[in-house]
């Protein structure tokens, strides 16, 4: 009994602390999850003075932001969208899978890169070369695919021996010293052509033919800068998509008589095509939320055309500039605010229907029998 | 028959775009690395200063820089680095290379590095002080040997320098920072040189509107902004996790909020900037402003953007990123190793420190990394929360409270921005430019290298069990 009297002090200590702890964590926990959704409480409180105003004010300050935000995302992903897809297909079923384990890192590797330093590198370097090698440029877009179907067709025509050599499993590496040659071909014979065609200057006969505005910093640019900052996280859930397909599924395909790519094709993408839905949304919601990339390389004229050449201004890049400078509580701060909240809203909601398919398309593995 | 030959050509042609997709991707990364890498670390190396004589008969010495073809099949024209502001009014040259007479790199030209005006171009005359008057290349030893002393150990003296014009003027030693004759240097002087150069980047601050000298007061602003944050956010960070994963009870509203803190991540950087300036700057700051430092009212001191309010909102910007990574860690430790120390009779604050959490610790780590990996790199929010763009004074010094969290403070990637963006002389400042980029893109990648070796230690170390 007196044991007992002399056991029972620390347990009741121990479960003091215990519930101490327990209750700490809680509120820690709490208080984290109370400042998340205080983010969003801050954006409606700020925007609700707007609600007084005479609404169509916000939307014509708005709508060319929005529009050069829509541009924007569209041409980096038109750039993300096929190399990404082309990568994660290569690198999930067509690579070896040691190679598959170093070259994911490399990827996500590039996912860091911070947007200042490829938004340098693209408004202040590449810009003012693309404008004096427009046709060049071109050339090059358009000829890489091209010198990649042709290293196709000739990889048929080599010898046996060099074939193994060169496997179609490790085509991911050898293939970027084949591109960059291709690339330098491309660049030595432009200025050729631009003679031959457009009289030098590419960028002059676009606007005497076309009636196109050429800047030095475009939606071209963007698209290139953007593009390779949104190719990583595109690649990466694309591929683990893909990679996660039962085996079982691919080699009842192939035992039926379809070829690799056919069962990639007809069965691979399909089962996988929620995945790929969600690197997509993913991949918009990193391309309308970035701010530096946009802020360096698009000249940030508010324009509403088509035009590929010409600058564009992104809601991020206008609220980075001009919140800085608004009074709190003026009505351009107010705006501006709005501006977050349209952004907050949207890739929040992108986000939340990518992680919702994606748990769908993982219990749906599971059921096939997969990981 | 046509067809299906067709479609199986074409079949066998996907896989190679798919590859050169890849091989693409890898290409840029390379050559984005290897730019940076070449030019950043390029410029530390002694260029060579050529002289030049043109056509007109006037001779000029400066850097070549790169060529360009002129309009209309003209032929290339050369940019030259040539220095000398106070004696030119310019500091760059365009030359026609067709117009170019002779070229040749002679071993007296020197470029000396000075304050007021900028970088000097040409020859050293002579070297004047109180201890007589040296020509030649004694005034060059003289020179060297002063120069190698701390700045107030050095004499009083006067140069007499001539440009490559033949134009002469007078330089106090005091402006003068450094010397070099880049032309007479042999390989392994060049190499000291050029560590030199590097450990002069890393370690001054930046002088002549940010077109000389280094980036220390970035790199230490930027260093003491992600102690701060992560002091901050891993704390909170572990405790959320702990709560999702180890106490709230795991229902709908649970996956509600996992999917929610998961989203978070994906949020644009700016709206995180957007609310620290409205809700840390103007909000707290304006408050606290008003209560405890109304005397300096209306210039505000923590009512605008400082080391604080930045931490602040890169700690809450970077909160998912640690919540999910300890989560995970969490989420990979078997249900059986909590049961058996719940069965051996420990409470729940026991198991958790003395079995669960040493277990996660890994995870931790990595999410704390990856955390500051992506902090360093952010600059959009800061550019609405607190940086300067010549901070005077630093953080953190001799005066009571050491630390002034009020205090603004400079970044690498907006030091970068800036320098790039609203420079005075862009042309001049592009390789600090490059040399700032490398070093920033080596910060960030050397931490995330850090925590993908982490992480892949962790689940070699737990083998198949998680």
């Amino acid at each position: 009994m007196s044991a007992f009297r002399r056991f029972a002090s620390p347990l009741d200590l121990r479960r003091f602390k215990d519930r101490l702890a327990t209750g700490l964590i809680t509120a820690g926990g709490i208080t984290v999850l109370v400042a998340i959704l205080a983010i969003g409480i801050f954006l409606v409180g700020e925007t609700l003075p707007l609600l007084r105003l005479p609404e169509t004010l916000a939307l014509a300050k708005l709508s060319p932001l929005l529009f050069g935000t829509f541009k924007a995302a569209l041409a980096a992903l038109l750039f993300a969208v096929p190399v990404a897809l082309g990568a994660a297909i290569y690198s999930a079923l067509f690579m070896s899978p040691r190679l598959r384990s170093r070259i994911k890192p490399t990827m996500e590797m590039m996912e860091a890169v911070p947007g200042v330093v490829i938004g340098f590198i693209a408004g202040l370097v590449l810009a003012p070369w693309v404008e004096r090698h427009l046709l060049s440029t071109l050339m090059v877009i358009v000829w890489l695919p091209v010198s990649a179907a042709l290293i196709g067709v000739l990889w048929y025509r080599l010898g046996h021996r060099l074939r193994r050599r060169l496997s179609l499993a490790s085509a991911g590496l050898w293939l970027v010293p084949w591109l960059g040659l291709m690339m330098a071909l491309a660049l030595w014979l432009a200025p050729s052509l631009e003679q031959l065609w457009f009289g030098n200057d590419l960028p002059l006969w676009l606007e005497r033919h076309w009636g196109l505005d050429y800047t030095t910093r475009n939606t071209l640019i963007v698209g290139i800068a953007m593009g390779f900052a949104v190719i990583p996280s595109l690649y990466s859930l694309a591929d683990d998509a893909l990679a996660d397909v039962p085996a079982a599924l691919l080699e009842g395909a192939q035992a039926l008589g379809a070829s690799r790519w056919q069962s990639l094709w007809r069965v691979a993408l399909p089962c996988a095509g929620p995945g790929l839905f969600a690197a997509l949304m993913i991949g918009i919601g990193r391309a309308v939320g970035e701010t530096m990339i946009v802020l360096m390389t698009s000249a940030n004229m508010a324009l509403v055309s088509a035009n590929p050449f010409e600058g564009l201004r992104s809601v991020a890049a206008a609220i980075a500039i001009e919140l800085p400078e608004a009074a709190p509580g003026s009505l351009t701060y107010h705006v501006l605010i709005l501006a977050a909240l349209v952004l907050f809203l949207f890739t929040f909601i992108v986000n939340t229907l990518a992680e919702l398919v994606r748990q769908r398309l993982r219990r749906r593995y599971r059921l096939l029998g997969g990981k | 028959m046509r067809t299906t030959l067709r479609r199986s050509t074409l079949d066998h042609l996907w896989p190679w775009l798919c590859a050169a997709s890849l091989a693409l991707s890898l290409l840029l990364l390379i050559m984005l690395v290897g730019l940076l890498a070449t030019r950043g670390l390029g410029h530390f190396w002694p260029a060579p200063l050529q002289e030049v004589t043109l056509r007109s008969g006037e001779t000029l010495a400066g850097q070549p820089i790169r060529e360009t073809a002129l309009p209309a099949q003209q032929g290339q024209e050369r940019l030259y680095f040539t220095g000398n502001q106070d004696s030119d009014g310019q500091r760059w040259r365009w030359v026609a290379v067709d117009d170019i007479v002779s070229t040749r790199t002679p071993d007296d030209v020197i470029r000396l590095e000075r304050t007021p005006w900028g970088d000097f171009i040409g020859r050293l005359v002579a070297f004047e002080s109180a201890n007589g008057h040296l020509e030649g290349e004694a005034a060059w030893k003289e020179l060297q040997a002063q120069l190698a002393l701390p700045p107030s150990a050095r004499s009083l003296a006067t140069l007499t320098l001539e440009t490559a014009s033949g134009a002469s003027l007078m330089q106090p030693l005091s402006g003068v920072l450094h010397a070099q004759a880049p032309n007479a240097l042999s390989l392994w002087e060049k190499l000291n040189a050029w560590q030199n150069g590097l450990w002069r980047f890393l370690s001054e601050g930046p002088r002549a509107a940010n077109t000389g000298g280094g980036v220390w007061p970035a790199i230490f602003g930027t260093v003491l902004m992600v102690i701060l944050m992560s002091v901050i956010v891993t704390p909170f960070g572990v405790l959320a996790a702990i709560y999702l994963n180890e106490i709230a009870h795991q229902g709908r509203l649970t996956r509600l909020v996992r999917i929610g803190v998961r989203n978070l991540a994906g949020v644009p950087s700016i709206v995180y900037g957007v609310f620290g300036l409205g809700v840390f700057v103007y909000g707290i700051g304006g408050s606290l402003d008003e209560w405890f430092f109304s005397d300096t009212l209306p210039s505000p001191t923590f009512g605008t953007g400082g080391l604080l309010w930045a931490s602040l909102t890169l700690a809450l910007l970077t909160l998912p990123v640690v919540i999910v990574a300890t989560e995970e860690g969490l989420a990979r430790i078997p249900d059986a190793q909590r049961e058996g120390a719940m069965a051996l009779g420990a409470t729940r604050l026991e198991m958790l420190t003395r079995i669960v959490l040493p277990m996660a610790t890994p995870a931790m780590l990595t999410g704390v990394i990856l955390a500051v990996a992506r902090a360093a790199g952010e600059v959009a929010p800061l550019m609405l929360v607190g940086v300067a763009k010549l901070a005077p004074q630093v953080p953190l010094d001799g005066d009571f409270p050491y630390l002034h969290l009020e205090r603004k403070f400079m970044h690498l990637g907006y030091h970068l921005f800036d320098t790039a963006f609203h420079g005075e002389d862009v042309q001049a400042a592009i390789p600090l430019i490059y040399a700032t980029a490398a070093l920033l893109v080596a910060i960030v990648l050397v931490l995330n290298i850090t925590a993908i070796f982490l992480r892949h230690h962790l689940r070699r170390q737990r083998g198949g069990e998680c």
